[in-house]
């Protein structure tokens, strides 16, 4: 089928792209890799206390390192958008007989084997240093971190179109990034804060992937928090898909 | 046959702007047709609404037939199109974003393969085609550009400041692969603000300013409308001679036409040579003494400045002040 062919094409196209820029996945994977060895030994001491579910410290902070990297990358799949926009690729792609739909998916669809790649690479590295693997609720946390991943990169890619621009782009990302990091309790369990900070998580989407992570990788799977976040989910990713592509159907890149 | 029509072709920016403001176009199969304006003239707005990239506000366009908005898949396939920055994969080699780019074209890859090495020899590809793009040169680029628009073999090429940066030589190298695309039977449509770009390629030319057509033509009909060779004088001493000289001049029947124009007065004279000595005898004779007189055969700035009162040159030395968008 011409589609599905198509978005192969262009899925091979930004996935190579992204393998040759070396730079892009050293930070891409060092990042993470730093939260995990810097900032986790700082929770040693917390774990198994107040405000944290049973486990130890790695169980608790690798599924929100998780998380949070599905949506930190998704959200900055906007800068490879005003690149090509500015290089006149975007251009050139538009005028082929491609479909819209596949110029849209494809880049997605990389950034999401690039994210299991690092998600590999990650669960490797913590394994030696306590992780508890628990398979199914990682593959349940996997599709979970999938639809995240999908929604933030079509939210800062139509961010792109309209913006056209780094700095405004930039500012705009940056502004909405902090606050819902913050908000979703990747960082520190929200229950140690205080109740009207625990009431406007519930406005934050990374705060249900998160949530529901931290239960997945304890092995527990039908459960109410994973439940509720595919609920949460799966409709914000369609409604944000379904703005993305009237953004980049009107777009004039 | 008319292979790109225009009707009334707008575009509208912000509700007011009129970027491109009911123009009209026949280009024939075959031909190079060159888009003559400074930049902000609407050239590559009209560019961008015939290749289907910008939605037309209002009139009717055709490519190869088919109607630009209700077929705009059709005439995708027979289109080639270059834009300004040429949308090169940078971390590609060339071979690579050429069977890329047929294969988005639906050739199968060894369709692909041969066409791209057919473009190899026809554009000199060969030194760095396997090199990755973000190694060329300014010339290698844009050359690497033109070979993916016309991967497909389109029956129509758009081509958008192709020579725009680059130096003397690798602009005349450019100018003859586009005359040789055009030997295959391939239309050309070029945008430019460089004279001699229009001048010496362009089977035909429009030229374009504040969104109309103000001319069209041959380069040699164009320049026929200026009907003679233009004149430049600068005098020794400056202010109000100027004006007495121009009043003097004007007077004489063999000038048709005389305006100051940054500290000169410019003329235009019907026979140019023959009339320099009589030109000189009477400003000498009226203590107007010249310093310089250059006299030309009238180009295509001189049918710009006729049309707009502006000169093309001088647009181009301001475009950076960001005064016309």
């Amino acid at each position: 089928m011409k589609l599905l062919r198509d978005i192969g094409l262009l899925y091979k196209r930004s996935f190579t792209e992204e393998m040759r820029n070396g730079l892009w996945v050293i930070v891409g994977i060092s990042t993470p890799l730093l939260y995990l060895f810097l900032f986790t030994p700082l929770l040693k001491k917390l774990a198994g206390g107040p405000g944290f579910p049973s486990g130890s410290a790695l169980d608790v902070f690798l599924p929100g390192i998780l998380a949070f990297l599905a949506f930190g990358s998704g959200f900055s799949a906007g800068y490879t958008t005003i690149f090509e926009i500015q290089e006149g690729t975007t251009e050139r792609l538009r005028v082929t007989p491609v479909s819209r739909l596949a110029l849209m998916m494809s880049p997605i669809l990389s950034n999401i084997v690039w994210l299991y790649i690092f998600i590999i690479v990650l669960v490797a590295a913590a394994i030696p240093f306590g992780f508890n693997l628990h398979l199914g609720g990682m593959l349940v946390s996997l599709v979970l971190l999938a639809l995240i991943m999908t929604m933030t990169s079509a939210f800062s890619n139509s961010i792109a179109f309209v913006t056209k621009d780094v700095s405004s782009m930039s500012a705009v990302l940056n502004g909405l990034n902090l606050p819902i990091m913050l908000l979703s309790g990747v960082l520190l369990p929200l229950s140690l804060g205080p109740a009207w900070m625990r009431v406007l998580a519930y406005f934050d989407p990374l705060y249900y992937v998160v949530e529901a992570d931290r239960k997945l990788a304890t092995g527990s799977i039908l459960n109410g928090t994973v439940g509720l976040a595919f609920l949460v989910l799966i409709p914000l990713t369609a409604l944000v898909l379904w703005w993305a592509t009237r953004v980049y159907r009107k777009a004039v890149a | 046959m008319s292979v790109i029509t225009a009707k009334k072709l707008t575009k509208v920016f912000s509700k007011k702007v009129r970027a491109v403001d009911g123009i009209d176009l026949e280009i024939a199969a075959g031909e190079i047709f060159g888009f003559l304006g400074p930049n902000g003239a609407g050239k590559t707005t009209t560019l961008r609404m015939l290749a289907t990239l910008l939605p037309i506000d209002s009139g009717e366009a055709t490519i190869a037939g088919f109607n630009v908005q209700k077929q705009p898949h059709e005439v995708c396939k027979r289109l080639g199109y270059v834009g300004q920055m040429g949308g090169a994969d940078h971390l590609a080699t060339g071979r690579e974003d050429l069977l890329l780019q047929g294969k988005l074209y639906g050739m199968n890859a060894a369709k692909a393969a041969e066409r791209a090495q057919e473009l190899v020899a026809a554009l000199d590809l060969a030194d760095f085609i396997d090199r990755r793009i973000s190694t060329y040169s300014g010339g290698q680029k844009r050359r690497m550009h033109v070979a993916l628009g016309i991967m497909h073999r389109p029956d129509v090429l758009f081509l958008d400041e192709p020579t725009s940066g680059l130096d003397p030589q690798n602009r005349a190298n450019l100018w003859e692969q586009i005359r040789k695309l055009r030997e295959t039977g391939t239309t050309i449509f070029l945008t430019t603000h460089y004279l001699e770009e229009a001048d010496v390629l362009a089977d035909r030319i429009a030229i374009m300013d504040y969104g109309k057509i103000v001319a069209e033509g041959t380069s040699k009909e164009l320049k026929q409308q200026i009907s003679g060779d233009s004149i430049v004088i600068s005098f020794k001493t400056d202010g109000a001679n100027l004006e007495r000289a121009t009043n003097l001049l004007k007077q004489q029947t063999y000038v048709r036409e005389a305006s100051i124009e940054s500290e000169q007065v410019r003329l235009y004279v019907k026979d140019g040579a023959a009339v320099l000595p009589d030109i000189i005898r009477l400003l000498d004779g009226e203590n107007l003494a010249a310093k310089t007189i250059a006299l030309s055969e009238p180009t295509l700035d001189d049918v710009f400045l006729r049309k707009t009162g502006r000169s093309l040159r001088d647009t181009e030395a301001t475009k950076n002040n960001g005064e016309r968008k």
